[in-house]
């Protein structure tokens, strides 16, 4: 047992812990007086649920993570294409499966599969070795798991997948025609989104984004309302429990999507440069970790996995500050959700062992 | 191979890292423009939408009779409203409202735009009076329209139902054509009286408004008071009318059209005063629905919205051979003693004139005259008289005037003059002689109110005091809870010549004891009880050539019945003025109910007193009152 406690490294522990310290405050201040008093209490829970499998996954051997990887990846697609058929419809997407009255978002550990998964068959081999057929399967091997999901539909988690092809510039550099060829597709994408592959409620997202005053009852009123909470904030915030926006139910879904405004009316703007100092050291640490990896598979795994926790960051608090569309990505350890934060610290455990056998070879 | 050997790889791992740093420092950059440099402005709007100015609706003044029973109530009621400070902007949210309620889009629209202009105050009410169904409706609106609130204010409750209609009036929300008469005097949303003594008492019935701040959630609840200004209530105010007597007046009259009026004759105060049909003035605390249009308002024949006391003009018939009388002695030209001959009819310039006695009356005295309602009697007087003699009798006497009732709109008396030809008939401006005779009986263009008789005959016997009637009695006292009486408007003293007095009040005591009015056996029986004076009138709506012609006529064009007089007759305390549309004799429609009423007031309201005032809703209808037995 103490061996697996020394696997824990101690910058990437005490990040976390402050992470998950605010997140905790944030969820009890958000919940107070709401019939989700209690909602601190669960998320600590969850909280101390993935820290002990993070721990777990820790000291286990890389080999035998890797070496799961594909049968994990072909179960999450059977997974992610069965809650299309028996999955639980809640609020016109049919993400969740119901098991004993917990809901469950396979698309969540998903991601992390995927990542794994692909980091795992790239690289097996030298960077060198890799020829384009293979970059171009992995591309595929991220692209179906997002088409399964966005038929659910669930575009904010479809795209929380992208950041796994940072590994083919990692591995490959940029070159000008790459660039160009993937700004081409962009555009293009984009366009046939727009035409075809976008919902109703998603092109209204959108629309609210380029405007959001043209709504101010509906969608628009939600980024709105969280953008008087940030603002009202100041710079040392309202104080705790004590933001009018937040206690007064003036801010919308506060434990989840918009928990980080919570944050930034109660604790304002020296509070905010606090959480994302703390999110900085995160991607930092993990980015030490890809340098530190043994393997090239555990490099590209902690270069993806930082690409995803910066998008979930700069979605999520970009969002709730109206500078990128509501999207409802969550924010990790500050949003409260049981598959998310079990997913993270699943991540947070593969890269914990990454750096703890860095430091014992 | 090991990565940490491939200097490209961590080349790009380095240039990733900082891709994070840039990250959160762009994402710092967004949070210092939202959290320092707009600060100010998102603080604005959070205090805008939490804290908010309130207005608290002052509740009107009670109005009480003059033995302090209540006749109009305050209760607690619910109404769906929006706050002046959240009123919608945007036309198709007013629209989508609009059709969630069931109003009129357009109406809405310009109402909302004119309460936005106004500025703070009472908020704009959609639905009013909430009950049940009405609850559950507006909780369904409010969570698609946020800015809806319910409002708790009191709200008029009038005790007797159609008892009092015509002199409680009723309330209503200030009208545009009000605000924009006398904007300073009222505010956008205000209840105000809208009829009777509402209206005319507003001023003291109604209260100062005030005024709180409070914090609110996002479904407006209240979350916290900052501190307010507390409303002031209405003063409560006592009325000189007596609901004993006024329920008595109302269950005399039945099914019939017409008024009565009644007044103190110490002070001129209103001790009742019932038009009738009456209407409830509970019915017009709503929005007029269209069942009430067609009850109260449209084509309806019997127009209950008139107040026929102050507002119905009548020919007094005979009861206005009284006024022929005083004026003829005091001109002179008859004397107590004067006896004219009546033979059923008389020719006066060419024309006969009948007498309602076709047999006639033989000799007459002036007392006996008025005793038996003579026709010709007052056709000679009339005939030795100028109509302008007359009418400067009538105006001496303040019989032209306006009574000065507090009640609005009260209609003046038509006493015809040779002026008054000229400006009402421009095209036949000549005044006949003809006509004077015909103003003898109180016939041709005189018209007059009821209150406007009942102050002549309260001027009769109180030997010349002209009284105003008033139904203002009095404020109830703040900490005593007791009447405290308001000063008596003013009266004039015109007095009469004792001996002309007199003759008057004898014939008018003849006229019960042995006349017109003695011959009904129901009034001889309460005269034996209580003596009392009066004179009764029949006066015609329509010509007809004979008796058996009229008997034959359609109810709308038989004559009115009338009775005016005072009681008892030996110290007057009280004088009245009943009529009875369509009822033909005065002796058999209007005297009994002068009658009845004396009998209550004089007999049976100090043996069976209602039940004394007390504890905060006594409702002196509901139980069983102690009526007067019929």
């Amino acid at each position: 047992m103490r061996e697996r406690f020394r696997a824990l490294d101690s910058r990437l522990l005490w990040v976390l812990l402050a992470l998950i310290v605010l997140g905790t405050l944030t969820l009890y201040s958000a919940g107070r007086n709401t019939p989700q008093a209690g909602i601190w209490l669960k998320q600590s829970l969850w909280n101390l649920l993935g820290v002990i499998l993070m721990l777990g996954l820790a000291t286990t051997d890389p080999r035998r993570i890797f070496r799961a990887s594909f049968p994990a990846y072909l179960l999450g697609l059977v997974a992610l294409a069965a809650v299309l058929v028996v999955g639980r419809k809640i609020g016109g997407a049919t993400r969740w499966f119901v098991v004993a009255g917990q809901s469950f978002q396979p698309s969540e550990l998903m991601k992390w599969i995927t990542l794994l998964y692909v980091a795992h068959r790239l690289g097996s081999r030298p960077a060198d070795a890799v020829g384009r057929l293979e970059i171009f399967g992995a591309v595929g091997l991220v692209v179906f798991p997002m088409l399964l999901i966005q038929r659910q539909p669930d575009l904010g988690m479809a795209l929380s997948f992208l950041p796994i092809l940072l590994i083919i510039p990692l591995m490959k550099g940029l070159r000008a025609r790459w660039v160009a060829a993937l700004l081409l597709l962009a555009v293009v994408g984009g366009f046939g989104a727009w035409k075809v592959a976008l919902k109703p409620y998603q092109k209204h997202r959108v629309m609210i984004f380029l405007d959001p005053s043209a709504d101010l009852q509906g969608k628009g009123y939600q980024v709105n309302q969280s953008r008087i909470a940030i603002g009202a904030g100041g710079l040392i915030g309202k104080g705790f429990t004590s933001g009018s926006q937040t206690q007064l139910n003036f801010l919308p879904v506060k434990t989840t999507d918009f928990a980080f405004s919570v944050w930034a009316e109660e604790r304002g703007f020296l509070g905010v440069l606090l959480a994302l100092g703390l999110f900085g050291l995160l991607l930092s640490r993990i980015l030490d970790a890809a340098r530190a990896a043994h393997t090239n598979a555990e490099a590209y795994f902690c270069a993806g996995a930082a690409g995803i926790f910066a998008l979930h960051l700069l979605v999520n608090v970009g969002m709730v500050a109206g500078a990128l569309p509501n999207k409802g990505m969550v924010l990790p350890f500050f949003s409260a959700g049981g598959s998310s934060t079990l997913s993270f610290f699943l991540a947070l455990g593969l890269i914990m062992g990454v750096l703890y056998r860095s430091r014992v070879k | 191979m090991d990565p940490r050997q491939q200097p490209l790889l961590r080349r790009r791992l380095g240039v990733f890292k900082g891709m994070a740093w840039s990250l959160v420092a762009l994402l710092v950059i967004v949070y210092a423009w939202l959290q320092l440099v707009r600060h100010g402005e998102f603080k604005q709007l959070a205090m805008q939408q939490a804290v908010k100015v309130r207005p608290i609706p002052a509740p009107r003044g009670l109005v009480l009779d003059r033995n302090g029973h209540r006749l109009v109530d305050n209760r607690r009621a619910l109404h769906l409203v929006i706050q002046r400070e959240d009123l919608p902007a945007k036309p198709e949210e007013v629209a989508a409202l609009a059709e969630a309620l069931a109003l009129d889009p357009a109406a809405l629209a310009r109402k909302i735009q004119i309460y936005r202009l106004a500025g703070k105050g009472r908020p704009l009410v959609l639905k009013e009076n909430l009950d049940e169904a009405g609850i559950a409706i507006a909780e369904r609106v409010r969570a698609r329209f946020s800015f809806l609130g319910v409002e708790v204010a009191p709200r008029r409750v009038y005790l007797g139902d159609e008892l009092a209609g015509h002199v409680l009036g009723y309330v209503g929300e200030v009208d545009e054509e009000m605000m924009m008469a006398k904007p300073s005097l009222f505010r956008l949303g205000e209840t105000i009286g809208k009829e009777g003594f509402e209206a005319s008492g507003n001023d003291r019935l109604k209260g100062l408004d005030g005024q709180k701040r409070i914090l609110v959630d996002q479904l407006g609840t209240e979350v916290a008071n900052f501190g307010q200004v507390d409303a002031v209530a209405g003063r409560s105010l006592y009325l000189t009318l007596d609901a004993g007597l006024q329920k008595v007046a109302q269950e005399a009259f039945g099914d019939e059209a017409g008024s009565v009026v009644v007044l103190d004759l110490r002070d001129g105060g209103v001790l009742a005063l019932y038009s009738s049909p009456s209407y409830d003035p509970n019915l017009f605390l709503n929005r007029l629905s269209q069942d009430m249009v067609d009850r109260y308002l449209a084509n309806n024949v019997t127009r209950p919205m008139v107040n026929r006391a102050t507002q119905g003009i009548y020919a007094p018939g005979s009861t206005f051979k009284l006024l022929v009388a005083l004026a003829a002695l005091e001109k002179g030209i008859a004397t107590p003693q004067t006896v004219v001959y009546c033979a059923g009819k008389k020719n006066f310039y060419g024309r006969d004139f009948r007498c309602d006695k076709a047999t006639g009356h033989g000799n007459l005295s002036m007392v006996q005259a008025i005793a038996q309602s003579c026709d010709v009697y007052f056709y000679e007087l009339a005939s030795r008289m100028d109509v302008d003699d007359i009418h400067a009798t009538a105006e001496k006497y303040g019989l032209t005037e306006r009574t000065g009732i507090d009640l609005p709109q009260e209609k003046r008396t038509r006493i015809p003059s040779r002026a008054w030809k000229r400006k009402a008939s421009p095209r036949d401006p000549k005044w006949y002689a003809g006509e004077t005779i015909s103003v003898g009986i109180g016939q041709g263009a005189v018209g007059v109110t009821p209150i406007g008789l009942a102050r002549f005959f309260a001027l009769l016997a109180t030997k010349g005091k002209l009284l105003t009637p008033h139904l203002f009695y009095g404020f109830r006292g703040d900490q005593s809870n007791e009447l405290e009486l308001a000063p008596v408007p003013p009266q004039k003293d015109t007095p009469l010549d004792p001996k002309i007095w007199a003759i008057l009040d004898e014939g008018l005591a003849e006229v019960v004891q042995s006349g017109t009015a003695g011959a009904n056996p129901f009034i001889r029986e309460i005269a034996k009880i209580i003596p009392f004076s009066g004179k009764t009138g029949t006066a015609q709506v329509a010509t007809f050539v004979d008796k058996a012609h009229y008997a034959r006529q359609a109810k709308k064009l038989k004559d009115h019945a009338l009775f005016a007089g005072y009681a008892p007759r030996e110290h007057p305390q009280i004088a009245f003025a009943v009529v009875v549309e369509n009822a033909g004799f005065g002796s058999t429609a209007a005297a009994p109910i002068a009658a009845k009423l004396v009998k209550y007031w004089f007999v049976d309201r100090l043996a069976n007193p209602l039940p004394a005032p007390r504890g905060r809703m006594v409702d002196p209808f509901a139980p069983q009152p102690p009526e007067a037995p019929e």
